[in-house]
Order: structure tokens, then sequence, then C-alpha cells
């Protein structure tokens, strides 16, 4: 089980992380969930007593971080954004440092580093040199070293990026099947991600925890607030700003491109947009190509969370949908 | 307990990566060729029949070579300690094991100090080549060695500092040479003080003395306390460093 209560960092006074809590229960994933810079590895750092915080406490199966430090961290295994293993080290030999760095008894060592190397399908290359392996294997290694003395809780920190496809699924496959014994909080910015591994999701921005729930309660809320694309034909450089004023929609952008106008359009939960905006397509006498109410997908939401005020600043600019703006589009997101 | 096996972790494996780097040899033939020059030079001065009678040991250690080449070494193998580990990041993983900032000092520190003591290893081959020409006092000897352990654990532990202040291992080189050249001027600012309590003071510190006494057979429990507060003293400066500067 993990605990986080009221936890703030800042650098210097400028805040990166202010007041973030929540609880995983023990054989439960939660995904993390920002753009860069939202501060996911901060809290994560802070979590794993890397980087004390500025306010509130992190409880590690119930242990304090902060207050006992050594206790806490015996629960713990932490796979680092910057993975950086001991280049000249073989996979045994830093399997087994980590083992006994994190105080597994002599006896059981080798039993212990042997099971890590195997779930992690690291075996093949077992006394290889780590600084000979592909990214893929050392990400693997770093998993291992971070299981071996079988912590409570495991906390990944983009366990999948800079992975061949491939690798990714294999990975994916070892998280899930890790998650019978353990607590588990992994970050991403990669959306399929969280829609297959995740339990539960925290979106964090800024600094902020800004939604959570599963992710289908997630889109169900987003399911209710009505997304639009139409089509318009020539180009329509004002369309956006005149729809932006209807009654109901909270955000519009556009893209002109090849003789039409596209604009895609967000309302308020429980509003319809359809008849509005075909009512206003009469007056202003546009030829309408096409009205196509949007799926909504997690994307959506993750878009219109973290997006809220940059969306603004998007609209302006000629020729930018601010939904494909924004950096939270993984290359293998589902359109 | 569990925590003096993290600290023989640490220790086993920061003294191994020393064999995959290269400047483990190029120190260690450096090392030798100096040491073997000293021993050649001594010899020579034992054949000519003008030497007086004197301790072995105490020529060793008079030579500037001595002094000079110790202090760059320790700065040498002290410079990645810590520095390494924070430029690449592997820090954060070592720090969230359930390890305390100070064993991960101590650790590295013991790595850096065996090293050291590793290097003079080959040398004892001399007094035995020696003993063979004549009849050697052990006693000394034996006393020189510890005599230069503890100078090693002094220098070593003052750029274990140096090297938990930046992440540059050539910064760390340099600040860590500063640092041991001051540990070693402190003494030698007796030479330029007359009064006689500072004198006796600084003479506790003055090092080419340290030697001189262990050279000759004599331990002095006031010399074993100067080094061993002073590698306490830098090692909590490097573990306080540490915790002020990891996440950075």
């Amino acid at each position: 089980m993990l605990e986080v209560q009221g936890l703030s960092k800042s650098f210097y006074g400028t805040p990166a992380v202010e007041d973030v809590s929540f609880r995983v229960e023990t054989g439960e994933i939660l995904g993390f969930l920002g753009p860069n810079g939202a501060g996911k590895t901060t809290t994560m750092r802070m979590i794993t007593g890397f980087l004390p915080p500025t306010a509130g406490r992190v409880l590690l199966a119930d242990v304090d971080v902060t207050e006992k430090p050594l206790e806490a961290k015996r629960e713990l295994g932490y796979l680092p954004e910057t993975l950086a293993l001991y280049p000249e080290m073989r996979v045994r030999e830093y399997v087994a440092f980590r083992a006994a760095l994190c105080g597994v008894p002599s006896g059981r060592r080798k039993a212990r580093v042997d099971e890590a190397i195997q779930k992690c399908f690291v075996d093949d290359v077992a006394t290889k040199p780590i600084g000979n392996l592909s990214k893929g294997y050392r990400q693997r290694v770093g998993l291992a070293g971070a299981l071996v003395h079988g912590p409570k809780v495991l906390v990944l920190d983009e366990p999948t990026v800079g992975l061949d496809p491939r690798q990714i699924v294999k990975v994916r496959d070892l998280i899930r099947d890790l998650k019978k014994d353990h607590t588990i909080l992994l970050s991403t910015h990669i959306l399929p991600e969280v829609e297959v591994l995740c339990d539960r999701v925290l979106i964090i921005d800024r600094g902020r925890i800004v939604a959570a729930g599963t992710p289908d309660t997630l889109r169900h809320e987003m399911a209710q607030a009505p997304a639009v694309t139409l089509v318009l034909k020539g180009e329509v450089s004002e369309a956006d700003a005149i729809l932006r004023q209807l009654p109901g929609v909270t955000r519009a952008a556009r893209i002109g491109a090849g003789g039409e106008t596209r604009v895609s359009l967000a309302g308020a939960p429980g509003s319809d947009l359809r008849e509005p905006v075909f009512r206003e397509v009469l007056t202003r006498g546009w030829t309408l190509l096409e009205l196509t109410p949007r799926q909504a997908s997690l994307e959506d939401v993750f878009v219109r969370l973290v997006s809220r005020d940059a969306a603004a600043d998007a609209d302006t600019l000629p020729g930018v949908d601010s939904t494909t703006d924004t950096p939270a589009l993984g290359t293998e997101a589902p359109q | 307990m569990s925590a003096l096996k993290a600290f023989f972790a640490i220790v086993k494996r920061e003294f191994f990566s020393y064999f995959v780097s290269p400047l483990a040899y190029v120190v260690l033939t450096a090392f030798l060729l100096i040491q073997g020059y000293t021993f050649y030079l001594i010899v020579l001065a034992l054949n000519q029949p003008e030497t007086p009678r004197t301790a072995l040991m105490s020529l060793f250690f008079t030579s500037v070579f001595y002094w000079i080449f110790m202090m760059l070494i320790s700065s040498v193998i002290a410079m990645r300690l810590l520095s390494e580990e924070r430029k690449t990041g592997s820090i954060e993983a070592l720090l969230t094991a359930p390890v305390s900032e100070a064993t991960v000092v101590a650790g590295k520190f013991a790595a850096g100090w065996c090293f050291f003591l590793f290097l003079w290893l080959p040398t004892v081959l001399y007094p035995v080549l020696l003993s063979r020409f004549g009849t050697l006092d052990w006693g000394p000897i034996a006393s020189g060695y510890v005599g230069i352990a503890l100078v090693g654990a002094l220098f070593i532990s003052a750029g274990t500092f140096a090297s938990a202040l930046t992440k540059n291992q050539i910064v760390a080189a340099i600040v860590g040479f500063v640092f041991i050249l001051g540990v070693f001027i402190v003494g030698v600012f007796r030479d330029f003080v007359t009064d006689p309590a500072y004198r006796d003071a600084l003479s506790y510190l003055n090092l080419l003395e340290h030697m001189d006494d262990f050279s000759r057979g004599i331990v002095d429990t006031r010399r074993l306390l100067y080094v061993a507060s002073s590698v306490v003293f830098f090692l909590f400066l490097s573990t306080r460093a540490l915790e002020a500067n990891k996440g950075r």
C-alpha cells in the first residue's frame, strides 16, 4: 500500500508540485499521467525519498519515508526515469549487488537473483556487461534490480519509454504480471499504456492533480461533454472565432488546408452542439461538408484537462488545431 | 547489520570498478615507476659507505616524489567516487535503496582507500629484497606502512569531500588536490610560528613529522587520533554535501 498526503515541493520558491494526495492499494496499478514537466518525476522522487518534500508526507507500506527512510525504502522498488546502471557490471553481478544492498540475506540471495532475472526475461544476457545491452534489455535489468528484494511497492517512472513496440508489449505483460503481489505506481505520458495497464488514473498538470478515476469513469465524464468536428468548404478564417461565441461551446480550434476548413468544437457537459452549429452555418451562408460528433477517448479527457489555458493560445495561431498541439500524444495514440 | 552488508556491497562494487577503467592501470603503472625509481635511489645511497645508518623507511618518505605524488594520486583515486554517480544519475537508484547517505559515503571512501593500499602492495617486495643482503628491523617497516595507510586515509577522505561537491570528475580532482594540499600545508605552518604552544599543536598536524615518526617505529596515538578525527570530519562533510546535492 502506498499513501501520499498533501505532498508539495517548491524549488527556490517556485512550486513544482502542489498538494498532491492519493492512495494505491495492494494489487492495484495507478497510472500517473501528465505532460512533460508536469511534476511526475518530482512527485516520484519525493515518494522514493530521493527528494525531501517541502510539505506533506508519504507512507510506503504504512511507514513514513521521511521519518524512517531505511525501513520505508526496504519495501520500495524504484525504476528511475533516467535509468543509469553501472555499464561495467554484468547483469547477474548488478542484480546480486542490488540484492546485497537491499539486505537480502546471503543464504537466499542466489535464489532471489535467479528469480528476478527469470521474471524479467534477462536470463539470456545474465553474463553480459550491462553497457553492451540494448535499451529494452537495460530497462528490464533495472526492473530486475528494483524487485530483487521483494518490495511491496513498485514505483516505475516511464518504464516503456525508448523501447521498440515488441519490447513495450513484453514490459507491459511483465508489469501486469507483477500486479499480483505488488502495489504499483506507474508514470507515463503515453495514453494507450494507461488504458491497457492501469486500474486507476491520476492526471497531473502543472504540479496539481486535475482528475482522478478509472479510465472508464474519466471517459464517461467526457462523453457527457459533447465534441463535434465540422468541415466547411473554402478557407473560412473567422469560423473558429464565430463558433466559439455560440452558447455551450467551450473550445474551438481550426485547421485550414486544401480549400477546406476543419473546426473542432468542445461543449459544456449536457449540451448538444449540433443544432446551434447547424443554424449558425445556415445564417452565415457557409457550405457544410461534414458534421461529425466525435467519440470521446481518454485522450480527449487528457487534452481537455491539461490544455485549458494552452487552448486559448493555440486558437490564435492560424492553421493549428490545438488538439494536435499538446505534448500528450504518443506516437501510437489512437485516433 | 543490514547497513554493514550494504556497506560491504558498496565497497566491493566500487573497488572492483576501479579495475575496469583505464585510470586504475595508469595510476598503478605510474606509481610503480616512481616507487621503483625511488627504491633504486635508496639502494644507490645505501651502497655509499658514507651514508649514515638510518631507518630504511624514512628514506622513502622524505623524498619530494613521495609527497607530491601521494597528493596527486589520492585526488585522482577519489575524484570519481561520488561525482560519477551523480553525473550518470545512478546515484538515484543507489540512494533509493535502503541505505543512508552516510553508508554510501563511508563505502565509497573505504573502496578508494582500499585501492590506495592496493597500490602499495607490490612495494612490500622491496624490503624483502633488501633483507637478503643484510639484516632489517621489521618493526619500523611495519609502522611505516601504518603511517602510509593513515596519510592515505586522510588524503582520500579530503578527496571524497571534493567529489561530493561537483558532478565533474576533473573539477573534483582539482578541488580535491587543493584540499589535500591544504591538509598538508596546515602542518607546515609550524615552521612559521614562534609561539611554542602553537608550534607544538601544529607539529601534530605536520605530516612530514608524522611520516618521520612512523618510519622510525614510533606509533603515537595522538597522530592516530588526528587522522581518525579528520577522516570522520571530511566524511561528515561529504555526507552533508551529498544530502544537499543529490537531487540536482
